[in-house]
């Protein structure tokens, strides 16, 4: 299904690659990814065959790297406080996300291109409409503590996402699952309410961790690394689980801990007392970038800057006004100026290239016309506006401004009221008529447009309400012909585009700083340091 | 008459910590947002808010919870932290210890050092030495410490590689190794609170050196340095002492800028960790250990300067 990109166009060289594409080939060769690895990059990017060779060349040194065992890894997270968890349904942030990859595993595991790729499910079957998806559980696995890896505890830990008394983080994600039932001692079914072909990229969720029957976590899990010990707020120590049911982790040991300012954090990063550091702000870009061993590791992903126009509400419920703020947004600048590069031009709907096969290309990007969001403002009768503005995403606030700056131009009053990120999500988001807002970047197109755009969603920020998206977004899970598939998101993408409340600017990349002798970065876009898909995949050269 | 003085001091003391008990339950009341919210953050729906609400027992009146609180703390009972579940005792003794680590090494380091170069140049006032302790501890003191912090970083860490550049402890250093993980906040701490404790001993006692009977230790010809050791310095201790109390209580729990930097464990951190996630017991939990170094500390330099000054030693 996800076999490309995009359209290969013509013969291409490496320097015709726009930047984003070249630092990501080049980024793949230095982490000595591998050439089958590096040749698919290759192809969506358009590359032909002579400027791969020659880059092959170029880099044989990196490219004859193999993985070998030894060393260890120190990382800081931007966040991280007394609420980190072991419990895997309640995980919220990097930090938790990079523990629970280190010592548990999942039934499905993402691949960079966000393929699901098999881990402790060692087949996954869905039945005809794919309302019931039939998982084979790998056996020889066991618990750190010795006991072995059963369906129970495939059930027990699945389970504990659903029901009324769930406090999981990612319930209403996986509320499309009825049911999961023990077939065998190594096989287990979901039973779901309705069709979902995409459960399986579901399933690679960082909450979506095997613990236990009965435990809530507690660092005994089945993954590459066993906790030695783990003080919320401050670290935890990883030692490489020599019992492992696959290959394993090639590091001895990680300690993981957090450093929340964000200049301490480069500092330390460059002057080597940590090896990766997630979230470089885009003022530091420069500094890591010039640093002698570290590197910048840019990763395109829909992480929107989003701004939501309210529509059961003035001045959003007036289309017009949303036309206006999608024209004064000036896209390209942003992403040059404000993102340094790091990002791509958004076209106010939540899906981008990232996504794969989905992300309907077809769809006209909208420009930067003060001209044509003046012509809107004024078909609205409205001259001015407040707009809640929060750093919940990297160069939001910036954007914001300028915003602000091109509307004084057109003589549109728009006031930019700054307030804290503490309390945000309670206070301002779907409270106030216009406010900023982001989300991390999830797995499939579907489950990315459902949790903003599917009427009467819990998470609907705009509160717009359209039936037809409705109605596609559950047609579109069950759709298995690739053209047809296509056209349904192509749909969503366009009603989103021309009908919601939403201003989607720019996606930002994802950005974290590494040690250069790190090899082998996983690229997984859903979060920081490829997902936090590292622990079990990294090598030292 | 002094026990009386003493234990009427100790009361003033308890009766602070009720007061400050009450601000400190009201104050976090208020802050936007519950501790449901905060922990489920961007993905909360009505329906979980209710669930984990109820969980936390936020659904009583605030006054009947003040008083629970206030039961529980008397008899040891810090409660549970509301983010992670562990029991706040547990969270916060660790802390503790590696703040009042951080703290005594840095008083071992300072305050005799502040007090030798604030004798120092109030025996040599006026040379060039004593000019160069005025400047450098008026500069010090005039500079934010998030500034010497970050300067010292730069160049310490950054261009030198002499030092690390946050203060990470893996566990299980001792001696030398300690000693280098925590240079920087030392240094940092060192320089910050020497400054103010120099220039108060040399006010002081250049304070004393003026009055009558100074004079006429003077005119019947002792030497400046035994009148300064021996006169001088007992008089002017009672202001030394506060000014070192306070800097005490400083290190204890004003700290929380140098933590950050160096993302030192200590227990000014986890009061701004617990702000961040809401976790309302544990933030009133640092704030009253907080307050309570504060009050014993005061207590001790204000038992200090009755102890060294007669007049309240033996009042009429």
């Amino acid at each position: 299904m996800k076999d490309k990109f995009r359209p290969q166009s013509g013969d291409i060289t490496l320097s015709d690659l726009d930047p984003s594409d070249r630092s990501l080939v080049e980024n793949a060769v230095k982490k000595g990814f591998s050439r089958r690895e590096i040749l698919k990059i290759m192809m969506a990017t358009g590359v032909t065959a002579a400027t791969a060779n020659s880059l092959f060349t170029k880099s044989g040194e990196a490219m004859a790297s193999t993985p070998k065992k030894g060393g260890s890894i120190r990382m800081a997270s931007n966040l991280h406080g007394p609420d980190d968890q072991l419990d895997p349904r309640l995980f919220t942030s990097t930090i938790d996300y990079t523990r629970g990859r280190a010592t548990y595993n999942s039934l499905i595991r993402h691949s960079n291109e966000l393929v699901p790729q098999a881990e402790l499910a060692e087949t996954f079957e869905p039945n005809s409409d794919a309302s019931e998806w039939t998982f084979k559980i790998r056996k020889g696995v066991s618990f750190h503590d010795g006991s072995p890896m059963t369906a129970d505890d495939v059930v027990y830990s699945m389970s504990r996402h659903l029901g009324e008394d769930s406090t999981s983080v990612i319930k209403s994600v996986m509320s499309s699952v009825k049911e999961w039932k023990k077939v065998g001692q190594h096989e287990v079914k979901a039973i779901l309410h309705s069709s979902n072909a995409d459960l399986p990229t579901l399933l690679g969720l960082f909450q979506n961790k095997i613990i236990k029957n009965g435990s809530t976590g507690e660092g005994n899990g089945t993954g590459p690394f066993k906790m030695d010990s783990f003080e919320p707020g401050v670290k935890s120590v990883h030692t490489r689980n020599e019992d492992y049911w696959a290959e394993g982790a090639n590091l001895d040991t990680i300690e993981i801990t957090g450093i929340t300012d964000p200049v301490a954090r480069v500092n330390a990063l460059i002057s080597g007392d940590i090896q990766m550091a997630t979230v470089i702000d885009p003022k530091a870009f420069r500094q890591v970038e010039e640093a002698e061993g570290v590197t910048l590791l840019s990763t395109p992903a829909a992480l929107q800057m989003g701004i939501c126009c309210l529509k059961n509400t003035a001045p959003g419920e007036n289309a017009d006004f949303v036309k206006g703020m999608q024209y004064i947004q000036d896209r390209e600048r942003i992403v040059k100026k404000i993102l340094k590069g790091k990002g791509s031009v958004g076209n106010d709907t939540p899906v981008m290239s990232a996504h794969g096969p989905d992300f309907c290309s077809e769809l006209a990007q909208r420009e930067f016309d003060p001209d044509k969001a003046k012509f809107h403002f004024k078909k609205a009768g409205i001259s001015g506006a407040e707009i809640f503005s929060a750093p919940v995403v990297s160069g939001v606030q910036d954007a914001v401004l300028l915003a602000q700056a091109n509307c004084a131009k057109i003589g549109f009053d728009l006031q930019v009221k700054k307030v804290p990120t503490d309390g945000y999500w309670g206070a301002v988001w779907m409270n106030e008529p216009v406010n900023v807002v982001t989300w991390n970047m999830r797995p499939t197109a579907n489950s990315q447009m459902a949790i903003q755009f599917a009427p009467g969603a819990a998470w609907n920020d705009t509160y717009w309400n359209n039936d037809r998206m409705g109605e596609l977004l559950r047609l579109s899970l069950s759709e298995i012909d690739p053209d047809k598939r296509h056209a349904m998101y192509c749909e969503m993408q366009t009603l989103i585009h021309n009908e919601s409340g939403m201003v989607i600017p720019a996606f930002s990349n994802i950005n974290d700083g590494i040690s250069s002798n790190i090899m082998g970065m996983p690229s997984v876009p859903l979060g920081q340091l490829g997902a936090c898909e590292w622990p079990e995949l990294v090598w030292l050269a | 008459m002094m026990t009386q003085m003493v234990l009427r001091r100790i009361g003033i003391g308890f009766a602070t910590l009720i007061v400050v008990s009450i601000i400190v339950f009201i104050g976090t009341s208020v802050l936007p947002g519950d501790v449901a919210q905060i922990i489920l953050g961007q993905s909360a729906t009505p329906a979980t808010l209710a669930q984990l609400r109820s969980e936390l027992g936020l659904d009583q009146p605030g006054y009947i919870r003040y008083f629970i609180w206030l039961g529980d703390m008397a008899s040891g009972d810090l409660g549970t932290s509301k983010a992670g579940g562990a029991s706040i005792v547990s969270l916060t003794s660790g802390r503790l210890g590696n703040t009042m680590m951080m703290a005594g090494i840095v008083s071992l380091i300072s305050i005799p050092l502040s007090v030798a170069l604030g004798l120092w140049a109030a025996m040599h006032p006026g040379t060039w030495l004593d000019r160069v302790i005025t400047f450098g501890t008026l500069s010090t003191i005039s500079v934010p410490e998030f500034f010497i912090a970050t300067i010292l970083v730069l160049v310490l860490a950054v261009e030198l590689h002499w030092l690390p550049a946050i203060a990470y402890m893996s566990g299980d250093e001792t001696g030398w190794q300690l000693m280098k993980a925590l240079a920087m906040p030392l240094l940092t701490l060192v320089i910050v609170v020497s400054a103010q404790m120099i220039r108060m001993t040399r006010a002081g006692i250049l304070n004393v050196m003026s009055s009558p009977y100074i004079e006429m230790a003077i005119l019947k010809g002792v030497p400046r340095r035994r009148i300064i050791l021996r006169h001088a310095l007992l008089n002017a201790i009672g202001p030394i002492v506060n000014v070192i109390a306070l800097n005490l209580a400083y290190l204890v729990s004003g700290v929380v800028i140098v933590e950050t930097i160096f993302a030192y464990p200590g227990l000014a951190k986890l009061m701004i960790d617990g702000v961040q996630t809401r976790d309302l017991p544990l933030v009133q939990a640092c704030a009253m250990i907080f307050c309570a170094t504060y009050v014993v500390l005061i207590l001790i330099a204000d038992v200090a300067s009755i102890l060294s000054n007669p007049r309240l030693r033996h009042p009429k």
